[in-house]
């Protein structure tokens, strides 16, 4: 059993096709995870900004929150400016290109990045579900942006050899272990590049939490990478404890 | 007893599995406590049935009560079937690209042993519907609709068509289902109709047996789910 167990991509709010709980809370308490990342719904289903008015007035520091961003030319992005970004405060943002319809490494969200980085501050980690983008538009915002740090959401079991490719040459990137669900495929990764580059996150409700969370109680590894993959390893990707 | 439906060993095309060995099920059964897994071997899946059927038989016997066989029936190469040593048959109307409801399978259904079919919901060979088609021209075989269809979108719908057909069992592995689903199953089709698979080694067992351990679900529920319904189905089957 890991000592903390914190998920890194868990979702609050409705969504259109599935009832499912609005409140992580109860399912948190059920599975014994202290904490969780938290996306509102309405960022990703409606209205970006609105997600995020609805993400902040959460107000409970067991649901930590990781905004949506869209980054793009006035008119046409959310929140105004990256420093409006920079003056949330938060620890890690949430970028959604293919959902939003923007270029991840097209100039302007370069330079949104790069902004937020910019401050005497650390910036926000940026996270990405793989199924917004590809892993090779993800190594080149990393060769772009060296100093970024990536979380992978949702990698799934699938593209295994273009993640360990996307692993091996992009340091910064960290990936979520959720629905790295092939035989043994956690241990796999975890071998070559180190349980630090690996984080515990579901993407509940939506996704499966049940599974993952089982898993960690269950890996063939020391438990000190245990205890990486199930909180420390998100940490130190935050610069602090979330 | 922890019973699971739906196994594999072997390579597949599509993606790396890193360890697809029956040696690797075998620790990751000890290590959670699954008694037994049936398997078909992936290479039976796909090219060779004959080949593989004989490779699983093979890793059955080196293993004695660990792994049951699903036979794989290729309708192309109408793959000999056994009767004995065997959980049933394992059909994939997807890969073989023959629907469920083909002609094709009837030696299948004549043999009379239990059926773990994959099940895809939208699917044009292997919808849940066409487990309704072939449920009511065979009531007494046993049907384990492999994934409930595979989408969470359509899990509901899977359970309502065979609702009619107490020969029809909902199996729960994939990639998308979840522990609440599985308990909504329960509630929906009733748990004496669920039952638990994992996969594995396509995807992770201990994922797969999470989501059963994991769900909110009352004891005898979760009793049955993950290996009661099976024992039942599969009788003297099970050694």
């Amino acid at each position: 059993m890991p000592k903390l167990i914190v998920d890194a991509h868990r979702l609050a709010g409705p969504v259109p096709f599935d009832d499912l709980p609005v409140d992580p809370r109860p399912d948190l308490d059920r599975l014994g995870i202290a904490r969780a990342l938290v996306t509102h719904t309405l960022s990703l289903y409606s209205d970006a900004e609105a997600g995020n008015d609805a993400l902040f007035a959460l107000g409970d520091p067991r649901l930590v929150p990781v905004p949506v961003v869209v980054p793009g030319v006035p008119g046409a992005c959310a929140p105004a400016t990256p420093d409006a970004v920079r003056a949330w405060g938060v620890r890690m943002v949430r970028l959604c290109p293919e959902r939003h319809r923007f270029d991840l490494t097209g100039p302007v969200a370069l330079r949104w990045l790069a902004a937020l980085g910019a401050g005497a501050a650390p910036g926000p980690a940026v996270a990405v579900d793989l199924d917004e983008t590809s892993t090779a538009q993800l190594r080149t915002l990393a060769e772009r942006l060296p100093g970024l740090r990536i979380l992978v959401l949702n990698p799934g079991y699938r593209r295994l050899r273009a993640l360990a490719e996307l692993m091996a040459e992009a340091p910064g990137v960290r990936v979520e272990t959720g629905t790295v669900n092939t035989q043994g495929g956690v241990e796999w990764l975890a071998e070559r590049f180190g349980a630090e580059r690996l984080v515990f996150g579901t993407g509940a409700p939506v996704a499966d939490d049940c599974g993952p969370r089982f898993l960690l109680d269950h890996l063939g590894l020391t438990p000190r990478e245990t205890d990486l993959i199930a909180a420390g390893s998100l940490e130190r990707l935050l610069g602090g404890r979330p | 007893m922890i019973l699971d439906a739906h196994g594999h060993v072997g390579t597949w095309p599509d993606f790396l599995i890193p360890d697809p060995t029956a040696g690797g099920l075998v620790a990751a059964m000890d290590r959670i406590g699954v008694t037994a897994m049936g398997i078909s071997h992936l290479l039976a899946v796909g090219p060779d049935a004959g080949r593989g059927n004989r490779l699983a038989l093979e890793i059955a016997e080196r293993h004695p009560g660990r792994f049951g066989v699903w036979q794989v029936y290729n309708p192309h190469h109408r793959t000999p079937l056994s009767l004995d040593g065997v959980w049933g048959v394992k059909l994939h109307p997807d890969v073989h690209q023959c629907r469920l409801d083909d002609p094709r399978y009837d030696p299948v259904w004549e043999l009379g042993l239990p059926v773990l079919s994959h099940g895809q919901t939208d699917s044009p060979w292997s919808d849940p519907e066409q487990f309704a088609t072939v449920a009511a021209r065979h009531p007494d075989v046993p049907i384990l609709m492999g994934h409930t269809g595979l989408w969470p979108s359509g899990f509901a719908r899977a359970a309502r068509l065979v609702a009619g057909h107490p020969n029809v069992f909902l199996e729960v592995c994939g990639s998308k289902s979840t522990g609440r689903w599985i308990a909504r199953l329960a509630s929906l089709a009733g748990a004496e109709r669920v039952v638990f698979g994992s996969d594995a080694c396509f995807l992770d067992l201990r994922i797969g047996y999470g989501r059963v351990a994991l769900a909110p679900l009352a004891p005898a529920d979760r009793a049955l789910i993950q290996g009661g319904n099976l024992a039942r189905i599969l009788g003297p089957r099970l050694p």
